[in-house]
């Protein structure tokens, strides 16, 4: 597992406090409730490697992969790409833990055009509700779907709007990314290649780890960019906790 | 005070002889309307004085009496009268429904159809017609009189007859059956003991009398009949209907233009909801074209509503998909059918409304209308689970509904197997390779658990032996392959663990 720690003797100060606010005898017992304060804000921009600082991030039910990004976890709202070779490399289990929370808020996940069948068995044992989940038909146009993605990403019922289109220009990007932010909703989008330039503050890679000698269950997840991090970093996470 | 009716044995005080009241023949007209004309020598006796004050009634009711709705339920009967009520408005303001009969008040408008004659075929024909769309005896029976249970004891007997005069209704209803009046079998069997078969016989009885064996209801029943006691009537209210239209003063191609005259004719229907306290859940908008049939757009609503905002945003999305077909020369937006208004009632403390934003509220509602709107009604599809052995089956894709559990309520469960499942399933199962030996999808497959053997169906033609694997593919997918148990023994691959 890579993380930042050959990185932190070059950092700035504040990176230090942070760390170590609980035994530092210049902060009081009420540093504590101010420092939490301070890292549960998203917006503050607290110019140091963020990954795995901070507590806005909504938990990604991985340890590894919260270790390795901002806040802590998914982010609250906003745009995020998943990037696969191929479909069904594991990225849906990646997300399972944050669909159940999303359920649980009594929000709705809205699936624009997967590309195989939905299949309601898998949901119910994930613990889904799937009384809280919809779907649009895979045949829908590219036109109707984004603009059903843009409008579900608007509305605050929706939690999570998931939607495999493979190529976007940035300018829908960017759409998409003031859409979520509008709507307070996260919005996934699957894709099979990684465009450098995209304007999604958070892209994750998952490719597989298999080697000869290393165990069948582990897929390495990279996190190509998140606001806040200042390097792509990697971790293998065992996605098939279930199966 | 007794109930009179448990008395039977009172005896009447004895009536004078003499003092019946004057019967007239009513003579016979032809088109088998019979009409009492009022003539010099009927004027009443001292019997009649009390009617004889308000000899002059202003109104005059005509009343049809449909005896082919008896079998009908009552809410089936009400639906039928209140269509044959719209046709009744067409030659008077003041129609009231009553069981299997509508009443009218013509005397105001004799004049202008020039006379009853005339107003009776105006609604002859289209009651005939409706009647016979809805496969019921096309007959009916009508009569006209002073008062609204007069005309209906008349029309009820089966005679068509006419009254004029307020004075010559008690000789008029002397003539018929005792049956037509609306008593319980109790006071039925009582009058045919007295030996009173027509109303007449009961004219000759004192009402205290009456009032006493056949209670004050009796009584009123006859007094309103003859025009002495009062007798309000509900009128019949037609059901609300707008329609508003709009003709361009110019053609317009350009739907987004026509936004703005739609978002007024729109504000019209919100305040004419508004006033009524309704509101709505379809309307129909039609947009009219030269020489050309009109588009006709359909636009349902989730729940009812009566915001402006809402149906201008729905009516965009819709315009957004629209193409027409040439030039809009003028627009129209219909409603029909009108909902009671509920109003919801914001939360008092904050964070309760922070509680309740539960999934099915008012504003996923537009939403959901919104996508059905731009995408078509079945493209939006919730997912349900099934209980059902065979994989196929076991995953229900059903179109968004209010209430998933309509369709099918029994098949919906919560209930799964405890094997794993995946979260994909392709459409047909995919024959896989085998290659060197080894499985063979995009990249070799290797079997991480299993089996899962699923024998079903077998009921159905479609004979299902499975055994099912949990398969790791060399690229990192998790697959879920099965091999056939007949036949062939080839393997498939049926869905992603995604």
């Amino acid at each position: 597992m890579t993380t930042n720690q050959n990185h932190s003797d070059t950092q700035l100060p504040y990176q230090n406090q942070y760390q170590s606010a609980q035994a530092d005898p210049f902060h009081g017992e009420g540093s504590s409730d101010i420092d939490e304060l301070i890292q549960s804000n998203p917006k503050l921009w607290r110019g140091c490697d963020m990954a795995g600082q901070g507590m806005h991030g909504r938990s990604t039910g991985f340890a590894q992969l919260d270790a390795i990004l901002p806040g802590r976890g998914w982010p609250e709202k906003g745009l995020m790409e998943i990037i696969t070779p191929h479909w069904g490399m594991g990225e849906l289990q990646l997300l399972i833990p944050l669909m159940r929370s999303i359920v649980e808020q009594g929000k709705w996940i809205l699936w624009i055009s997967p590309p195989y069948l939905l299949y309601a068995p898998a949901l119910v044992q994930a613990g889904i509700n799937t009384e809280q989940v919809l779907m649009v038909k895979l045949d829908t146009s590219c036109k109707d779907a984004l603009w059903s993605m843009e409008k579900a990403l608007q509305t605050k019922n929706c939690g999570l709007v998931l939607a495999w289109q493979n190529w976007l220009p940035t300018k829908v990007l960017r759409r998409l990314q003031l859409a979520a932010d509008t709507g307070d909703t996260l919005g996934v989008l699957f894709k099979h290649h990684d465009s450098e330039h995209s304007p999604s503050p958070l892209r994750l890679k998952i490719e597989d780890s298999y080697s000869e000698n290393a165990s069948f269950n582990e897929s390495e997840v990279t996190v190509i960019k998140a606001r806040g991090n200042f390097r792509s970093l990697s971790t293998n996470i065992n996605l098939y906790q279930q199966a | 005070m007794k109930d009179p009716d448990s008395e039977a044995q009172i005896p009447l005080p004895c009536i004078a002889p003499d003092s019946g009241a004057q019967i007239i023949q009513l003579p016979a007209r032809p088109k088998n309307l019979a009409k009492a004309w009022p003539s010099k020598t009927a004027t009443n006796e001292a019997n009649a004085k009390p009617i004889a004050k308000r000899s002059r009634s202003k109104n005059l009711w005509y009343a049809l009496y449909f005896p082919q709705l008896r079998e009908l339920d009552s809410t089936q009967q009400k639906k039928y009268l209140d269509q044959l009520a719209g046709h009744m408005q067409s030659v008077s303001s003041t129609v009231s429904l009553h069981p299997q009969a509508l009443i009218c008040e013509i005397r105001s408008s004799l004049k202008y159809f020039s006379g009853i004659d005339f107003i009776h075929q105006k609604l002859q024909r289209p009651i005939e017609k409706q009647l016979q769309q809805w496969n019921l005896a096309d007959d009916f029976f009508y009569a006209a009189s002073p008062t609204v249970s007069g005309s209906l004891l008349l029309a009820k007997s089966g005679k068509n007859v006419l009254v004029y005069r307020q004075e010559n209704l008690r000789s008029a209803l002397g003539q018929l059956s005792a049956d037509v009046l609306d008593l319980n079998k109790e006071q039925r069997r009582r009058l045919l003991n007295m030996g009173i078969r027509h109303l007449r016989d009961i004219w000759r009885l004192p009402s205290d009398g009456l009032r006493k064996r056949f209670g004050s209801n009796f009584v009123n029943q006859l007094n309103t009949a003859l025009g002495i006691a009062a007798e309000p009537t509900h009128n019949y209210i037609p059901p609300p209907t707008f329609v508003a239209s709009y003709d361009l003063p110019y053609e317009i191609e350009n739907l987004d233009r026509l936004l703005p005259i739609a978002d007024e004719l729109l504000a019209q229907l919100c305040d004419f909801l508004r006033r009524r306290d309704l509101s709505t859940s379809s309307l129909l908008l039609s947009l009219f074209h030269e020489k050309r049939d009109s588009t006709v757009i359909n636009i349902g609503l989730r729940m009812a509503s009566r915001s402006q905002q809402h149906l201008t945003l729905l009516l965009e999305t819709h315009f957004g998909r629209l193409s027409i077909p040439a030039p809009i020369v003028a627009i129209k937006i219909e409603v029909r059918k009108f909902d009671a208004f509920f109003a919801k009632s914001e939360s008092f403390l904050e964070n309760e409304a922070s509680n309740s934003t539960h999934y099915n509220d008012s504003n996923l509602n537009q939403f959901m209308e919104r996508l059905q709107a731009r995408l078509g009604e079945n493209y939006v599809k919730s997912v349900s689970n099934a209980t059902q052995h065979c994989p196929e089956y076991a995953s229900l894709q059903l179109d968004y509904k209010e209430n998933p559990n309509q369709g099918s309520p029994a098949a919906i469960s919560t209930e799964v197997s405890a094997n794993p499942r995946p979260l994909w399933l392709l459409q047909e199962p995919k024959q896989l390779n085998i290659n060197k030996g080894r499985l063979f999808y995009r990249k070799p497959i290797t079997i991480v658990s299993g089996p899962e053997r699923i024998e079903t169906h077998w009921w159905s033609g479609i004979d299902v032996c499975r055994d099912y694997y949990v398969a790791r593919e060399h690229s990192g997918s998790r697959l879920w392959i099965y091999r056939e148990r007949n036949g062939k023994r080839n393997w498939f691959l049926h869905g992603f663990f995604a």
